[in-house]
């Protein structure tokens, strides 16, 4: 079963590189982001699962915004236009089938290769003591906000330092233009009232995932993202652009500056050896929500600025 | 009684991929792009929803059950829309029926 | 009757990827983009339903929970998509 769904991802990935148009390149790369997340699942990896689910999405929405952006609608014309039907089989036949059927082949192949002997003592030991250590169920959420606490704050550094650069970088006087054409969505009352029922719901869920991030599949990136969605909404229904991004900015590098004291905290009182492992179990419950509360915050406020910045160089 | 429960779940999930069947089938058959995504979209929902209500039924009452049950009301709003956006742009943006303009010439 | 079970949920687990798999030849072939559009949304429900099944065979409710995103977060970006569509593509026949 994986090894079907992994050969399908490879073949998608492969076919976008053979797309010559712009549209269906998009397209494609938005079915196999989808895909990929879906063998993750099936590898047994369900957080990053939903992670890639969540991300293909602002991904392909970036793609479009900055394709928009860059190209122009004139020019953009030459892109979309339907391309000879010959060089299309051409490249069909020639390329595409053969590397398909030996991807299939290998992945039947893959399941009689002998498989080398694991180690397994650094899994035993996260699996054995995680939950002791560190509290909670979720052994992955145990690691990133535990073991590898350093990992999740040079992270967050990273989405702030491209946030930081996106804002810089992108000249902007700070008054949006609007021109007079109403969004698409605004114009039709079926899908606006729809995303209108789609958008708590989303956001609904993304407080349940950070809430439960101990628990389940989640955790502040996730959840952060899917917080994220409802300014995508917001932008599609109402078209207004007025977030105040210096604010949203300063919040971002002030929630930064409580995860790195949050986990230097959490890291002096001391995960391992001389404090005993049932050490004050209420505490270590209450550390990993107010984390993933604060990386989720973190990440709804980058991509929301990241996103609203993009959308107003484009309508500019 | 979980024998009754699996066996009716049993029947819900193969009505449903034979649904799902039926509209795989019509993509393929169908050549014009508004035959195909109005067969294809109404069987699609109907062929989603009897699957994860045989899932419902096989686990009777419990958390797992409930969240197939939201998952079906949001399937139930959210894939309608999806066709009806994407036909209602495919006619702003100029899509025509090829088959359709010639008999329309041909009438002219 | 547990092991008949399980059986005919594997089977129905590889059916529904077969049929995913087959829909993708609509999304390469596609004459217009509108085509792509509709393989692509029909691929993606059906992953739903792989991941709504998987799920319940390993009896565990929290995958679900990935499968409710699927479905919101396919939405939103599909919607993204065809206005960007239908603001630039003009056919021309």
């Amino acid at each position: 079963m994986t090894t079907t769904i992994m050969s399908f991802w490879l073949f998608c990935n492969i076919f976008v590189l053979f797309q010559k148009k712009l549209l269906s390149m998009i397209l494609w790369l938005f079915l196999s982001s989808i895909i990929a997340s879906l063998g993750f699942l099936f590898l047994g990896s369900p957080d990053v699962a939903m992670a890639e689910a969540t991300a293909s999405a602002f991904v392909t929405i970036i793609f479009i915004v900055c394709f928009e952006n860059f190209f122009g609608i004139k020019n953009l014309q030459n892109f979309i236009e339907e391309e000879n039907s010959k060089t299309r089989e051409n490249i069909f036949k020639k390329i595409i089938l053969p590397a398909f059927v030996v991807l299939c082949t290998f992945a039947l192949f893959m399941n009689f290769l002998p498989q080398a002997p694991q180690d397994t003592y650094l899994k035993n030991l996260y699996i054995l003591r995680a939950s002791t250590d560190v509290g909670g169920q979720n052994v992955v959420g145990a690691i990133y906000l535990g073991y590898r606490v350093y990992d999740t704050i040079f992270e967050a550094l990273l989405l702030l330092i491209a946030v930081v650069a996106v804002v810089h970088l992108s000249h902007f006087d700070g008054v949006y233009k609007k021109d007079g054409k109403q969004s698409e969505v605004k114009n039709n009352a079926i899908s606006l009232f729809t995303v209108r029922i789609v958008a708590p719901i989303t956001v609904l869920f993304g407080i349940y995932l950070i809430a439960n991030g101990a628990i389940t599949a989640g955790g502040g990136f996730q959840g952060g993202l899917a917080v994220a969605s409802f300014f995508i909404c917001r932008f599609l229904i109402f078209d207004i652009y007025d977030i105040p991004i210096k604010k949203v900015n300063k919040l971002e590098d002030t929630i930064f500056v409580a995860v790195v004291i949050m986990a230097s905290l959490m890291v002096f009182h001391g995960f391992f050896g001389e404090i005993p492992p049932n050490y004050l179990p209420i505490a270590q419950n209450i550390y990993l929500f107010i984390m993933n509360l604060l990386i989720g915050i973190k990440v709804a406020c980058g991509f929301t600025i990241l996103l609203y910045r993009y959308v107003a160089i484009e309508r500019n | 009684m979980e024998n009754l429960l699996h066996i009716i779940s049993n029947i819900f999930i193969v009505v449903g991929t034979f649904f799902i069947l039926i509209g795989v089938i019509a993509i393929f058959k169908f050549k014009d792009f508004f035959s195909r995504i109005l067969s294809t979209s109404k069987i699609d929902t109907v062929g989603a929803i009897t699957i994860l209500s045989g899932l419902a039924i096989r686990h009777g009452i419990s958390w797992f059950s409930a969240k197939t049950i939201l998952l079906m009301i949001l399937i139930l709003i959210i894939n309608p829309l999806k066709s009806h956006t994407l036909l209602r742009y495919a006619v702003i943006s100029g899509h025509k029926n090829k088959k359709a303009k010639g008999n329309k010439e041909v009438a002219k | 009757m547990s092991l008949f079970y399980m059986s005919l949920l594997e089977i129905i687990l590889w059916v529904i990827l077969l049929f995913a798999i087959v829909c993708v030849i609509r999304v390469i072939k596609g004459p217009t983009i509108w085509d792509r559009v509709l393989g692509f949304s029909i691929i993606s429900s059906k992953l739903v339903l792989i991941i709504a099944i998987f799920s319940s065979m390993r009896n565990t409710a929290y995958l679900l929970d990935l499968a409710i995103i699927y479905t919101l977060f396919g939405f939103l970006g599909e919607i993204f998509l065809i206005t960007f569509l239908s603001k630039n593509v003009k056919e021309r026949g």
